[in-house]
C-alpha cells in the first residue's frame, strides 16, 4: 500500500502509466476519490496550477456535502455508491482513446444504432480513434469559417490551455459552483472533456454547432465540462448527443454545462440523448441571461436507469428569456426525474416551460420544476405546461412544481395534465388500418410534436425513431 | 426541540386532563404513548426547494405557548334531528365502544411531533355521531379559546347512508394577553354511501400559532367534502386530507384563505385515490396583502389500483401587496394509467383589464379592487353548504378588505 502511496507522488508520466496498469486492485482499494486521484487527472492534462486548485476544493466540497436524499419521490441513488467512484474510473483511463472497433461496443447499443439507420461511416465515427479523427474532421472545415468571425469551438481540454482566461473566468465560478450540488462538486473534481464554444460580439454561427458524442475518447467523458460564452448580441444553436446512446462502461454520469448568454443575444441548447439504461444520469445544467438574451433548453432525454436533471436558467437582466421545452420517456426499470428551474431575478423577464412525459412498462417520469420570482422582478411571467402520458399500470407518472413568487406584478401560471392514451383514439386508428403498435406510435407523435417541432428536422426524426424503437420494445 | 416542550409537560398532567374527562384507560395509555413519543418525534413535514424551508416550525417556542392544563375555552354544540353532538366525556359514556373503534384510525396519534402533542394534551374533544341513514344539516360546534393552549379533538362517525353538513368555527377570546398556541385534530369516517361535509372557518386572534390536521376515510359511494377558511392566526399550518378507500368514493377540498399583515398560511390539501372510479376536486383560492405569505401544497395521489379515476386540482393566488409571497406545489402522483388528471395554479394581481372596466363604468379604483377581490372568492364561496359558514366568510373578507 504504502509502495503505491509512492509511486502516485512519481511526476514521471511513464511512471504513472505504469502505476494505472499495475496498480488497478490499490485504487480499488481506496475508499472514495482521493486528492492523488485528482492531481493524477490534472497532471495528465497538464493544466495550469489554478485548475488543480479548484478540482481540489471541488473534491473537498464533494466529500462534505450530502447526498441528494430526502427529496420527495426521489430515484433510488443507493447502488451510487460514492465509495466506488474510483474504481469506476480507473478502468476507463486505461481504455483511454475508446472501443478499439465497433464490434466492441455492447450489443444492445450496436443494435440501436442498427435500428436508427445511422450510416456506416458515422458508426465508425463513433466507435474508433481514426473514426473520431474523421468527425475531427468535420469540426475542422466548419471550424475555418467561424474562426474567420473570431468564433472558438474546441475541446474543454484544449482550451484550459489555449483561451485560459476566458476558462479561468468562468470554468464552475459563477455559473455552475461546485457547491451547487453534490455531483456538481464531484464533476468540478474530476471533469474531464467536454466542448468550449464562445461567439464573439455580434456574431451569429448560422449553422448549429454540434458536439457528437465521443465513446469513452477521453477517458473520463462521463464528466464532461460544456462552456458556452454567447456575447452582447450574438447567436448560436448548439446541439449534443444527435441520436446517439451514449456508452459509458460506468454506471455514474455527471456532466456539467454553464452557459452565459450576453445581453440581447440567443443561444438554443438542444440535447438528444439516449443513455445506455445501467446508467445515473446526475447532470447539473445552467445558463445565465444578460438584459434582453434568450436561453432555449430543448431536450429530450430518453435512456439511463435515473436521471436527475433540471437544466436551469437565471434571468439576470432586465427582458430576459427562457424557454424550456422536454420530453421524457421511460421504459422498464428507468426513473426520469427532470425538469427546469427558472430564477426570475430582473424586472420584465419571461419564461415559458412546456414538458412532455412519456411513462410505459413500469418505468417512472416525473416533472419537478422550481419557478422563482424575486422580489423586484416586476411584470415578469411565467408558464408551465406538463403533460403526462401513461400505457399501462405498472407506470408512474408525478409532476412536482414549485412555485416560489415573492413579486405581485406578475403572472403566473402553471398546469398538468396526465392520461392514459386514448382508447378511442386507438380505435380510430385501427379502424382505419393501422395495427396497435402503429396507432400507438402515431398518438404518441402527435404528443411530441410541440417538442419535435423544435429541432432541426434530422434530429427530429431521430427522436421519433428513438420513440419509435423503444415503444417496439426491441431495445432491452 | 422536543426537549423544550417536554421540559414543562409531565405524565401528572397528562393523568390529570384524562381524569377530568373520566377517560377509560386505553385512551390514558395513548395519550402516554404520544408523550413519550414526542422524544423520538419530528416537526410536520414542511415544503423545501434549494436553500429554503418554506415554513420554519422550529422558530415556535412551544415552551412558553404551552400550558396543558389551563384549557379555558366556550365550547357552543348545536346538533341536528337524529345526530350526537356531544362532548368528549359525554361521547365516552354513551359510545365508548365506537370511539375505541375509530380513535386514532384515521389522523395516526404520533403522526408527527406536533399530532403527538395534541394527542397527549387535547381536552376539548368533540365527537359527532350520525347513525345510519340519517339525513342531518347544520350541525355546528364553535369553540373560542380562553387559555394560552388548546388542543382539540374532533371525532366524526357517519355510518351507511347517512348525511350531514358539519360548521367548526374557531375563535379566540379575550382573557388572554401575548402569543397562545391552538392545535386541532379532526378524524371522519365515512361509510358506505354516507356524505359528510365538514366546514372550518378558522378566525384566531393574529398572535395565535395554528396547527391543524384533518384526515377523512371514504368508503364506497361516500362523500368526504371538505371546506377550509382560514383568516385569522399569525402562523397556519393545515393540512386537510382524504383517503378515497372505497369504489366510487368521492371528495372535494375547498380552501379560502385572506392574509395580512405579518400572516403565514401553509395549507395543504391531499387526495389519495385508493379503488375504483373515484373522483377528487381540490380548489383553493387564496388573498395575500402587506407582508403575508402562504405556502401551499397539493397532492393527487392515484395508486395502482386505482383504475378509472377523475382528479383535478386549481389554486389561484391574488397579490395585492409587493411585500406579499405566495409559494405553490401542486403535486400530481400517478400510479394508475387509467387516469383523468389535471392541476392548475395561478399566481398573479387583480387583473388589469377587469379593473379597467370596471374604473370606466364609474367605480372607484379602491371599491373596484375590492368587488374584484370579493369576486374571486364566489367560486370557493359557492361550495359552503353552511350558510353561517358561508355567510361569516364572505362578511370577514369584506371586513378586510375595508380595513
Amino acid at each position: 500500500m504504502s509502495s503505491d502511496q509512492d509511486h502516485l507522488k512519481e511526476t514521471d508520466t511513464e511512471a504513472r502509466f505504469e502505476f494505472k496498469k499495475e496498480e488497478k486492485s490499490a485504487f480499488e482499494a481506496e475508499k472514495g476519490l482521493t486528492e492523488e486521484t485528482v492531481r493524477v487527472i490534472s497532471e495528465d492534462k497538464d493544466e495550469p496550477e489554478w485548475m488543480l486548485q479548484r478540482r481540489l476544493r471541488a473534491l473537498k466540497q464533494f466529500q462534505e456535502m450530502p447526498m441528494p436524499e430526502g427529496w420527495p419521490g426521489a430515484p433510488d441513488l443507493s447502488e451510487v455508491d460514492i465509495e466506488d467512484i474510483v474504481p469506476y474510473i480507473r478502468p476507463d483511463i486505461e481504455t483511454r482513446g475508446g472501443a478499439e472497433s465497433w464490434e466492441d461496443l455492447p450489443e444492445e447499443i450496436q443494435d440501436t444504432f442498427d435500428k436508427l439507420g445511422i450510416p456506416e461511416a458515422e458508426k465508425n465515427a463513433l466507435s474508433g480513434v481514426g473514426a473520431q479523427y474523421e468527425s475531427e474532421i468535420v469540426y475542422q472545415n466548419m471550424q475555418e469559417r467561424w474562426e474567420e468571425k473570431g468564433v472558438i469551438f474546441c475541446d474543454m481540454d484544449k482550451a484550459v490551455q489555449e483561451h485560459e482566461d476566458l476558462v479561468k473566468e468562468h470554468f464552475m465560478t459563477k455559473c455552475v459552483p461546485p457547491s451547487d450540488n453534490k455531483f456538481a462538486a464531484l464533476h468540478g473534481a474530476v471533469w474531464s472533456g467536454g466542448s468550449f464554444v464562445y461567439i464573439p460580439e455580434d456574431t451569429t454561427v448560422e449553422m448549429p454547432v454540434q458536439a457528437y458524442f465521443r465513446m469513452n475518447s477521453e477517458g473520463m467523458g462521463q464528466f464532461e465540462h460544456t462552456l458556452i460564452i454567447a456575447e452582447d448580441n450574438s447567436e448560436v444553436h448548439y446541439i449534443e448527443g444527435c441520436s446517439a446512446p451514449k456508452y459509458s462502461a460506468f454506471n455514474l454520469h455527471s456532466g456539467g454545462v454553464e452557459v452565459f448568454v450576453g445581453e440581447n443575444a440567443h443561444v438554443q441548447y438542444s440535447t438528444v440523448q439516449n443513455w445506455s439504461k445501467n446508467t445515473y444520469n446526475l447532470n447539473t445544467k445552467r445558463a445565465i441571461c444578460e438584459a434582453d438574451g434568450t436561453m432555449e433548453w430543448v431536450s429530450g432525454s430518453m435512456g439511463s436507469k435515473a436521471t436527475m436533471l433540471y437544466p436551469s436558467t437565471v434571468l439576470k437582466g432586465p427582458g430576459a428569456t427562457d424557454n424550456h421545452i422536454t420530453i421524457a420517456m421511460a421504459g422498464e426499470g428507468q426513473d426520469i426525474d427532470t425538469g427546469a428551474k427558472v430564477y426570475h431575478n430582473a424586472p420584465e423577464t419571461k419564461s415559458t416551460i412546456e414538458s412532455k412525459s412519456i411513462a410505459k412498462d413500469g418505468g417512472r417520469t416525473n416533472y419537478r420544476g422550481l419557478v422563482h420570482i424575486a422580489d423586484g422582478a416586476e411584470n415578469s411571467s411565467t408558464s408551465v405546461e406538463c403533460d403526462a402520458l401513461m400505457f399501462d399500470n405498472e407506470s408512474t407518472s408525478d409532476t412536482m412544481p414549485y412555485m416560489e413568487i415573492q413579486e405581485s406584478k406578475v403572472d403566473v401560471a402553471h398546469e398538468a395534465t396526465v392520461g392514459k392514451i386514448g382508447d378511442e383514439d386507438v380505435f380510430y386508428l385501427q379502424s382505419r388500418g393501422l395495427d396497435d403498435d402503429d396507432a400507438k406510435q402515431m398518438i404518441v407523435a402527435g404528443f411530441i410534436e410541440p417538442i419535435t417541432e423544435e429541432l432541426p428536422i434530422e434530429y427530429a426524426v431521430e427522436l421519433n425513431r428513438l420513440i419509435e424503437l423503444e415503444m417496439e420494445g426491441s431495445l432491452g | 426541540m422536543s426537549t423544550q416542550v417536554h421540559a414543562t409537560l409531565s405524565e401528572d398532567q397528562v393523568e390529570q386532563i384524562s381524569e377530568d374527562l373520566d377517560e377509560p384507560e386505553w385512551l390514558l395509555e395513548t395519550r402516554l404513548e404520544a408523550l413519550a413519543a414526542l422524544e423520538d418525534l419530528e416537526m410536520p413535514e414542511v415544503i423545501q426547494t434549494p436553500g429554503r424551508k418554506w415554513t420554519n416550525l422550529d422558530a415556535l417556542d412551544y415552551e412558553t405557548l404551552v400550558d396543558p392544563l389551563d384549557y379555558a375555552q366556550e365550547k357552543d354544540r348545536i346538533d341536528a334531528e337524529g345526530v350526537d353532538v356531544l362532548s368528549w366525556s359525554d361521547a365516552l359514556d354513551e359510545h365508548g365502544d365506537l370511539i375505541e373503534d375509530h380513535f386514532g384510525s384515521v389522523v395516526d396519534p404520533q403522526r408527527d411531533y406536533l399530532t403527538a402533542l395534541s394527542t397527549a394534551l387535547f381536552s376539548a374533544g368533540t365527537v359527532v355521531y350520525v347513525p345510519e341513514g340519517v339525513d342531518a344539516e347544520d350541525v355546528k360546534i364553535r369553540t373560542t379559546m380562553n387559555s394560552q393552549s388548546l388542543f382539540n379533538y374532533t371525532l366524526v362517525v357517519a355510518e351507511e347512508s347517512a348525511s350531514v353538513t358539519i360548521l367548526e368555527r374557531q375563535t379566540t377570546g379575550d382573557d388572554v394577553d401575548g402569543d397562545r398556541y391552538y392545535s386541532g385534530v379532526v378524524e371522519a369516517v365515512t361509510g358506505e354511501n354516507a356524505y359528510v361535509q365538514y366546514g372550518t372557518l378558522q378566525n384566531l386572534s393574529e398572535e395565535s400559532y395554528n396547527y391543524q390536521v384533518k384526515r377523512g376515510h371514504a368508503d364506497t359511494y361516500g362523500t368526504i367534502n371538505w371546506i377550509e377558511g382560514n383568516i385569522g392566526s399569525r402562523l397556519t399550518k393545515s393540512s386537510v386530507e382524504t383517503r378515497l378507500l372505497g369504489d366510487s368514493s368521492e371528495s372535494q377540498i375547498v380552501g379560502a384563505f385572506f392574509g395580512h399583515d405579518d400572516q403565514h398560511f401553509d395549507i395543504a390539501a391531499r387526495v389519495w385515490h385508493e379503488a375504483e372510479h373515484t373522483v377528487a376536486d381540490l380548489v383553493t383560492r387564496g388573498v395575500l396583502d402587506d407582508a403575508a405569505r402562504s405556502v401551499y401544497e397539493g397532492v393527487q395521489d392515484v395508486g395502482r389500483e386505482a383504475w378509472d379515476t377523475s382528479s383535478y386540482q386549481r389554486e389561484n393566488t391574488l397579490m395585492l401587496s409587493d411585500e406579499s409571497e405566495a409559494d405553490a406545489s401542486p403535486k400530481l402522483i400517478i400510479n394508475n394509467h387509467d387516469t383523468e388528471a389535471s392541476h392548475s395554479a395561478t399566481v398573479g394581481q387583480v387583473d388589469a383589464e377587469d379593473m379597467f372596466y370596471m374604473t370606466s363604468r364609474g367605480v372607484n379604483p379602491e371599491r373596484a379592487k375590492n368587488m374584484l377581490v370579493e369576486g374571486f372568492f364566489v367560486p370557493v364561496l359557492e361550495e359552503v353548504e353552511v350558510d353561517e359558514l358561508r355567510e361569516d366568510l364572505d362578511d370577514l373578507i369584506y371586513e378586510r378588505l375595508r380595513q
